[in-house]
């Protein structure tokens, strides 16, 4: 007991780990001071991305439940909150842990019934799920603008002197949520209930047969990480400040999947670096726009096709060669 | 009463489509496990085939639809035997993850090539006849008879020949199914080149009734995926049934509710039927 617990801290608190952490967070902190205001745009794009994908590696790559409809929660929460601070004149501040909120209880609502199916039975139905949010956005005129979008959503308010308008300190905003979701990720899946999530995911009938609840904990994974891409969806509403219902099909709720799967599910690492790599990728590619996502496919089977594992996988091929030598 | 009439055999049309991508689907879904996107991909280079086929290269319908077919079961045939067999017997997601990748992979190699604007293919076969105080043009008839024998064919395929029995017996159980000497590669080549046949056909089949532009795959995809959880597996029945009724229900819904939601009837359909029968309408497995 005693020694795995030591193995557990020594897993916990690698000196390397801690260290690649500590410089990884202070490149973090330089780069809005030494980059171009594009880099910061494109960095503030792929850590959004980043959060959208690290909150659902905790239902794909933990609770092993495949859904199609990240995209929409991320859509939930980013009109809920632009219409609260729009129609309601709630602030940002408010605005935020509501849609939050929203999206968690929404979450639950179609997770109760939805995850009573299983494997590709339950993929098909959130992938609807999906579609049909997107279909009301899209056509509820009044309310959400249909096509035309909503425009002119304010900025976070600022305090302490601080302006959060300005692309630099949205940086660091973003930042600091990015940060607190992915502890809070952390914490989580190492906890009591990250365990269960993990039990639910190796053998749902097995955990089933030694007195877990496994509908509930599927419903609250579903829900957590639909209330988490809720809440990243509002930081995206107030920072890009116009929303079109385009953004939130299903396109990308299937790139969140494909980045996660293909970072490495079940890491919370992979996530984060798939969809940095994948936002810097066709980005890069803007030159060529009809070529983006014919590279960027072909890209992804070569990974698939020598390492099943994605990004992380090929981490740790180079890591064990270096030990060799 | 008119547009009612009309309306179900619109429905039956757009049904007929689903139900044939579907057909292919529910075979490879039921063998290997993987729901296969790229159907949908396929399903477009395969209306651009058909397309060409018949403004350039001059072919009469009939002859593009084969040549449509042959190209579309190639790909299928290329894709499994290159990608998804590596993964056979691993994690789904590895093979779903696949599949997604080639049909981005495919439909923005269509944008690439033909650009987004969509194509509009001739008309093959001018008239229409007329059924209860309305007109039924021909081509929607050849789609309805066209499905008919394709289903009529795979349905006996299935049924009474040793091939069709082995892909039977692989769906039901791989491991005692190979034990008995069946070939799974053979019988997964199978499988994917008629799936890829089956939703190439579908496509040149609608190609002169809608048109044909890249991303003209994803809702009949998204449907066909609905129609194999409704249908259940190993069903051909039922695959044709669940397929015409959607249709029917789209189509319906879509004239007496409201257009902008016409494409979201299926999911409180597949919620309904789910809620109440979680193996489908006619599944056997």
């Amino acid at each position: 007991m005693k020694n795995s617990l030591r193995e557990v801290a020594k897993a916990k608190f690698g000196i390397k780990k801690l260290m690649g952490l500590v410089i990884l967070l202070i490149v973090l902190l330089l780069i809005p001071r030494v980059a171009s205001n594009y880099i910061v745009y494109v960095m503030i794009l792929a850590m959004l991305y980043a959060m959208l994908t690290v909150s659902y590696d905790l239902l794909l790559g933990y609770t092993g439940q495949l859904s199609f409809c990240h995209g929409a929660f991320y859509g939930i929460g980013a009109y809920t909150s632009a219409l609260l601070t729009l129609k309601a004149g709630l602030p940002f501040w408010v605005a935020l842990p509501i849609s939050g909120m929203f999206t968690f209880v929404v979450g639950a609502g179609v997770g109760y019934p939805a995850l009573r199916l299983r494997g590709a039975y339950f993929a098909v139905t959130t992938f609807f799920f999906g579609h049909l949010v997107y279909l009301v956005i899209l056509n509820s005129y009044k309310l959400t603008g249909g096509p035309l979008g909503l425009r002119d959503i304010p900025p976070p308010e600022g305090f302490l002197g601080i302006d959060f308008s300005s692309m630099n300190s949205s940086y660091y905003l973003i930042l600091v949520f990015g940060i607190l979701m992915v502890v809070f990720l952390y914490r989580l899946v190492r906890s009591g209930i990250g365990r269960i999530f993990i039990a639910i995911r190796e053998d749902q009938d097995f955990a089933e047969a030694i007195g877990i609840n496994t509908a509930a904990f599927k419903v609250l994974s579903f829900s957590i990480s639909a209330g988490l891409a809720g809440l990243v969806g509002s930081l995206f509403a107030h920072f890009f400040r116009l929303l079109h219902p385009s953004t939130f099909a299903w396109m990308t709720s299937e790139m969140v999947v494909i980045m996660t799967l293909f970072g490495g599910a079940g890491t919370l690492f992979g996530p984060i670096l798939g969809a940095g790599i994948v936002t810097f990728v066709l980005e890069v590619m803007r030159f060529a726009p009809e070529f983006r996502y014919v590279i960027w496919a072909i890209a992804l089977i070569v990974v698939l096709v020598f390492e099943p594992k994605g990004l992380i996988g090929i981490i740790e091929r180079i890591g064990r060669l270096w030990r060799k030598k | 009463m008119d547009y009612l009439v009309m309306q179900i055999i619109n429905g039956i049309v757009i049904g007929s489509v689903y139900a044939l991508i579907a057909l292919g689907l529910n075979l490879i879904w039921s063998i290997t496990d993987v729901p296969d996107f790229s159907q949908g991909a396929i399903y477009v280079i395969a209306a651009y085939v058909g397309f060409f086929a018949v403004t350039w290269a001059k072919l009469p319908f009939l002859a593009s639809i084969f040549v449509a077919m042959c190209v579309g079961a190639a790909i299928a045939f290329t894709c499994e035997k290159m990608l998804f067999r590596r993964w056979r017997g691993t994690t789904h997601h590895i093979q779903l993850l696949c599949a997604i990748a080639l049909f981005f992979l495919m439909s923005n190699l269509a944008v690439v090539f033909w650009t987004g604007k969509a194509k509009f293919m001739p008309s093959y076969l001018s008239g229409k006849i007329p059924l209860l105080g309305f007109y039924v043009t021909y081509e929607r008839l050849v789609v309805i008879a066209m499905a008919g024998i394709l289903f009529g064919l795979v349905y006996f395929f299935i049924t009474k020949t040793k091939m069709g029995k082995s892909i039977q017996a692989a769906s039901q159980d791989k491991e005692t199914a190979e034990m008995m000497g069946i070939n799974i590669d053979t019988v997964n080549s199978v499988v994917f080149a008629l799936g890829g046949a089956l939703s190439s056909t579908a496509a040149v089949l609608t190609a002169p009734l809608y048109s044909v532009y890249p991303t003209m795959g994803d809702l009949p995809l998204l449907k066909s995926l609905v129609v194999v959880i409704l249908g259940g597996f190993g069903s051909v029945g039922g695959v044709l049934v669940c397929g015409l009724g959607l249709g029917i229900v789209e189509s319906l819904g879509g004239f007496y509710i409201s257009s902008a939601y016409q494409h979201g009837y299926s999911f409180f359909v597949l919620i309904l039927v789910l809620l109440f029968r979680p193996k489908g309408l006619f599944g056997r497995m």
